[in-house]
């Protein structure tokens, strides 16, 4: 993309699949690709079991993705395996496949090729293996060795009482860069409030795990911390000390904003924050998460299936089916210009507060049987116009390409 | 308006907690006519909910109903027995809750659980609409006997025998009706899988389909009738059983298109038996009940002629005069006892108005009443007057409740006054308690004695009204519908419900609520679906019992878009099919413009607006439905949304003015003092605030509602829909 922003988040060719038994596998997600900026809003919709929670589970590490990467600030954090080995599979079904027609000589030749190949697959496979585990480890070094190069002049040049100040700070920060991964800066929010939040924990417990957990021991410096989140999400002090039970609703969701937000994280992963509330709740926390993202420039990635809502909030749109990535746009442009049927069955699907013109709205109904004919040139993601993608074939680019005209 | 088929008054419910008294519903009045959805909008905790259970009489252990009358079907569902709720909840008045996974139950497949009800209700409501049939038709032969008859035994004895000949033939018609529709459902149903399965066989996309073919197997071979299809009854029989097989072998070689021309010629044969003619089976019953011949061998239209004519000459003509006489004797009846009714009724208010009353006296007053009141029943108005009907348990819950009540009031008055004592010993000693003494608990005697004269007075002022209508009684329509009640109970108990048929029918249904191979779906448990397709099981389960009512708690809430919109669909379809009235609990205010006819807002337990979709929408006057309408986002939103501040009151200690009010930046002093009443805006429109007091000054609705108000004013001048743009 040409666009100058930096990427903060790149999803190369993810896939997510589950087995469901001894033969059959469940593709949550399918070769899905797509960056998001930094500073901006991205929203993933899709129906129910779309594969874009799954989508948003992969990035945080919640699951080991089978094939593709996700790479967080330049740096690959999460990288699955299956594409090689498929590589491999079918290097070698080929080779046998040639080989018994081929003479002698060329055998040995296309042997050697295949060798070279599968070699070069496996190395693939042991590069995504060590960063798929080890990436926070490195993330971890790289920190020690800052707080080491900050200290050890400091450390040379101070004597006495100061010095001996100064060494237990740089314990306490060397403790803390060791404990740091590189996926805290990734911290997501929950669909339900309820569900989401120990019961058995204190609203100061809850918040506060994540600090705990980096190491940080000072009663203090948390409670400052947590009092800070409290009053920037718009609870009071006197909150730290309840459970989550005596909250409503909308407090709970707020409080598990300013669990995600006191890891000062620099995306933030939001899957379906409003859909369990109210709306007077609901315009409350999508305000609360907009002033957030003015104040800290949060980068958010949205998934949700209100679409008024996330039409209202993101700035970029991909639309999912079943696994695939079937539409990328910016938000105006896609509600402007749908192109897939897909994304214009689910926009026409859209209710709007508005009784004469529901009672008018027909629903377009998508069957992927009788829209696309795959049978023989099979479907990629192209691009239509800067920035807008869409899933289709060769037929089909065109059949857009004159409806945008 | 036609008659509401339920209508709430002023109902009043709270719970026990141990901080105090919750009030959670505070006077709510609403009816719904037949066919018609109500939506009640309103944020968590404003008694929506509550309201809904209230009516399916599901409340929790510790909900007090203070006051208040839900009237279904001529009863007071509020006052009914344990044991006949059973007969409505579920079957008559089913629910669609918010939360499918406590709803279902997590040990048993989803298919028992989808026709469990089915199998159970089936033969009850098979007995009830045979008791029903029975009594109708004895108290119409009974009218038709003191009408026409007049003492002459002849007549008497053969207006008697007519009577039974109309039971007789009308059980053959719905026999032989229901024989008919089995064989044409089958085809139909045959014929929608067998062009999905084909148009999938020629995109040669078809995945494992062995269970539907095996189902248009079956159906094609049901549907062998002598009005559907006949001539080619064997052709299609031998084709639909070889069909199996075909597909089996085809499937082995993944080349369908050996299987093809089978289905094309099984779908040219059912194509053609659907598009006959059907027979008249009404006519048709009585023709071969008592004629003794043989059907005559014409078309179909000559023949159902044929058989009217002799159905009429024989028969139906003068049964429906003498229907006629008696529907027209039976209300006159009513009418002169309720002239001498409305005296008793009015002389009895005194009794009640006393300044104490008398136990024995007020005992006494209410069985003469109810008696009399009693006589005013015409048992042959289809449309039950359901004043009529509750008045005599009304009464004697009020007068019951107000003679609990004085012991009652004397406890819960020594509650209060120790609290209060406690509290002032406390302030006296300087500290400041962090609780306050909540109000005590006691029934407003007073009230309660006003309840029981407006009873008694409406039921008076009502047959009143009534009397003075009595000449523009239509009495031949009335016969008309006395006939087709009869019909419909009539195959009420014909209609059979066996494993298979509730199997057959949860399938489709569960097809219908969008359930992708539901086949093997029927045999999992609820932990193997996701969350909306829980939901849909949930609301296949709900209309599994073909309800009158449907109350709908927050039934999408949890769904996308395009599940929400089919699932709105499938409500508003079944709704016109079935004449159903729907109430519809949502926050959703786009959900409320899809389904809606009529919409009630609520707040802090009250309705603060009720008016039509079209009055709520574009015109609304209440501060609280602004404030819904301004914090929710559409697709041309871009300007900062308008949350509402502060959290809904507290209501063990309901504010004393407008409960609105301090969250509502409109507000005037005198909503802080005093609660404002219903101010009707136009007929069907009405909103509770002090704003549209005539002294109050004019204020206009938030930038954000009236812009978009006028933006979909353009929009909807512009030509209407411009779909998926």
């Amino acid at each position: 993309m040409e666009n100058n922003q930096e990427v903060l988040l790149r999803v190369d060719h993810l896939c997510q699949y589950f087995k469901m038994g001894p033969n059959a596998v469940t593709k949550a997600v399918d070769d899905v690709s797509f960056d998001i900026k930094k500073g901006e809003v991205f929203g993933l919709v899709g129906e129910s079991g779309c594969g874009k929670t799954t989508t948003g589970r992969s990035i945080i590490k919640l699951y080991d993705i089978t094939s593709g990467s996700v790479y967080f600030k330049g740096i690959r954090i999460a990288a699955g395996t299956q594409s090689y080995k498929d590589a491999i599979k079918k290097a070698q079904e080929e080779l046998k496949e040639k080989s018994k027609t081929a003479s002698p000589e060329e055998a040995a030749k296309l042997k050697a090729e295949t060798d070279a190949f599968i070699a070069e697959q496996r190395k693939q496979i042991k590069l995504a293996r060590n960063d798929q585990k080890n990436c926070d480890k490195a993330y971890a070094a790289q920190q020690v060795k800052k707080v080491e190069e900050k200290y050890a002049p400091l450390l040379s040049a101070a004597t006495g009482d100061e010095k001996e100040k100064l060494t237990k700070e740089y314990k306490d920060e060397l403790r803390k860069a060791k404990n740091t991964r590189l996926v805290t800066q990734i911290q997501m929010i929950f669909q339900d409030p309820i569900a989401s939040l120990d019961p058995r924990m204190t609203v100061r417990e809850i918040i506060s795990e994540g600090l705990v957990i980096q190491g940080e021991r000072d009663k203090k410096v948390i409670d400052e911390k947590v009092y800070e989140m409290l009053e920037l999400v718009g609870l009071v002090r006197e909150h730290a000390s309840r459970y989550p039970h005596e909250f409503s609703g909308g407090q709970r969701q707020r409080i598990g904003v300013a669990r995600s937000i006191i890891m000062n994280p620099d995306l933030i992963i939001a899957d379906e924050p409003v859909s369990a509330l109210d709306v007077s709740v609901q315009a409350q926390v999508i305000n609360l998460l907009n002033e957030l993202r003015e104040k800290f420039g949060l980068t958010l990635l949205f998934i949700a299936h209100d679409l008024s809502v996330v039409k209202y909030f993101s700035d970029r749109i991909g639309v999912m089916y079943y696994g695939k990535m079937v539409e990328l746009a910016d938000s105006d442009e896609l509600f402007l210009n749908p192109m897939h049927p897909y994304t214009r069955s689910l926009l026409s699907a859209i209710p709007l507060p508005d009784p004469i013109y529901e009672k008018q709205r027909k629903r377009i109904v998508y069957n992927p049987l009788a829209e696309h004919d795959y049978s023989k040139d099979p479907p990629t993601f192209r691009e239509l116009k800067p920035g807008h993608f869409v899933q289709c074939n060769e037929a089909e680019y065109q059949k857009y390409m004159e409806q945008l005209k | 308006m036609e008659e509401a088929k339920l209508q709430v008054k002023d109902l009043r419910i709270s719970f026990h907690t141990s901080n105090g008294k919750v009030q959670a519903v505070r006077g709510v009045n609403f009816d719904l006519a037949k066919g018609e959805t109500l939506a009640i909008v309103g944020e968590s905790g404003s008694g929506k909910s509550v309201t809904s259970r209230a009516i399916l009489g599901i409340l929790a252990g510790n909900a007090i109903v203070e006051s208040g009358e839900i009237i279904y079907d001529g009863k007071d569902l509020l006052k009914i027995s344990e044991e006949d709720f059973h007969k409505i909840r579920g079957d008559k008045i089913a629910m669609i809750f918010q939360d499918p996974m406590s709803s279902l139950n997590p040990i048993v497949r989803i298919g028992k659980q989808l026709t469990e009800a089915m199998i159970l209700k089936g033969k009850t409501r098979q007995r009830e609409s045979r008791k029903a049939f029975n009594e109708y038709l004895k108290h119409l032969n009974q009218a038709m006997v003191d009408a026409v008859a007049k003492g002459d035994s002849a007549k008497a004895a053969q207006i008697t025998q007519n009577c039974k000949n109309f039971d007789k033939f009308e059980f053959k018609h719905t026999e032989l009706e229901a024989a008919y529709n089995t064989a044409h459902e089958a085809a139909v149903e045959a014929l929608e899988d067998l062009e999905d399965i084909s148009f999938q066989m020629e995109k040669n996309a078809v995945k494992d389909v062995a269970s539907i073919i095996q189902d248009i197997s079956k159906r094609a071979q049901a549907s062998v009738h002598e009005y559907v299809v006949k001539e080619k009854g064997d052709r299609i029989k031998s084709l639909a059983s070889a069909l199996p097989g075909q597909y089996r072998k085809a499937k082995r070689k993944g080349d369908y298109s050996q299987v093809l021309p089978a289905m094309y010629e099984i779908r040219d044969i059912l194509k053609e038996a659907l598009a006959k003619e059907a027979p008249d089976y009404f006519r048709m019953g009585y023709y071969v009940t008592f004629s003794g011949k043989p059907l005559p061998d014409m078309p179909i239209h000559e023949l159902n002629e044929y058989m009217l004519d002799y159905l009429n000459k024989e028969f139906m003509l003068g049964f429906i005069a003498d229907a006629e006489k008696a529907m027209e004797h039976s209300a006159e009846v009513a009418y002169a006892n309720m002239e001498s009714t409305i005296p008793v009724l009015e002389a009895s208010l005194p009794v009640f108005s006393k300044e104490k009353l008398d136990k024995k006296e007020c005992n006494d007053t209410c069985k003469k009443l109810s008696a009399a009141v009693k006589t005013c029943i015409d048992p042959l108005a289809i449309v039950k007057d359901s004043l009529t009907y509750t008045f005599a348990s009304s009464l004697k819950s009020e007068i019951d409740t107000y003679f609990a009540a004085i012991p009652k009031n004397a406890k819960a008055m020594r509650v209060h006054q120790r609290d209060q004592r406690k509290h002032d010993r406390l302030v006296a000693r300087g500290k400041k308690p962090d609780w306050e003494v909540a109000d005590a608990a006691v029934t407003d005697l007073e009230l309660v004695k006003h309840n029981i004269a407006h009873l008694i007075q409406r039921l008076a002022d009502h047959y009143k009204a009534s009397l003075e209508k009595r000449s523009t009684r239509n009495y031949e329509a009335e016969t008309v519908d006395a006939i087709d009640y009869l019909k419909a109970n009539a195959s009420g108990v014909v209609a059979k419900v066996t494993r298979r048929v509730a199997k057959d029918r949860a399938i489709k249904l569960m097809t219908e609520v969008g359930i992708a191979e539901p086949h093997r779906r029927y045999n999992q448990y609820p932990f193997e679906f996701s969350g909306g397709m829980r939901q849909r099981i949930v609301i296949a389960i709900a209309l599994a019992a073909n309800p009158d009512i449907l109350i709908c708690d927050e039934p999408t809430t949890a769904l996308d878009v395009t599940i929400q919109s089919q699932i709105l669909e499938l409500i508003n379809k079944l709704k016109q099919q079935r004449q159903l009235s729907v109430i519809f609990i949502t926050h959703d205010l786009g959900v409320v413009a899809n389904m809606a006819d009529r919409v009630a807002v609520m707040y802090a337990g009250k309705i603060v607006e009720y008016g039509t979709a079209e009055d709520v929408f574009y015109h609304s006057a209440h501060p609280y439905t602004w404030a819904l309408l301004s914090s929710m986002p559409d697709l041309d939103t871009n300007e900062k949304l308008e949350a509402i501040p502060g959290t809904p009151p507290n209501m063990i200690y309901p504010p004393k003015g407008d409960a609105f009010a301090p969250r509502n930046k409109y507000a005037m002093q005198i909503d802080f003092e005093r609660q404002p009443p219903m101010f009707q805006i136009s007929d069907t429109h009405f909103a509770a605030t002090w704003l549209l007091h005539p002294d109050a000054p004019k204020v206009d609705p938030p930038k954000a509602v009236v812009d978009r108000i006028n933006r979909m004013k353009l929009k909807n001048q512009k030509g209407g829909v411009e779909d998926g743009k």
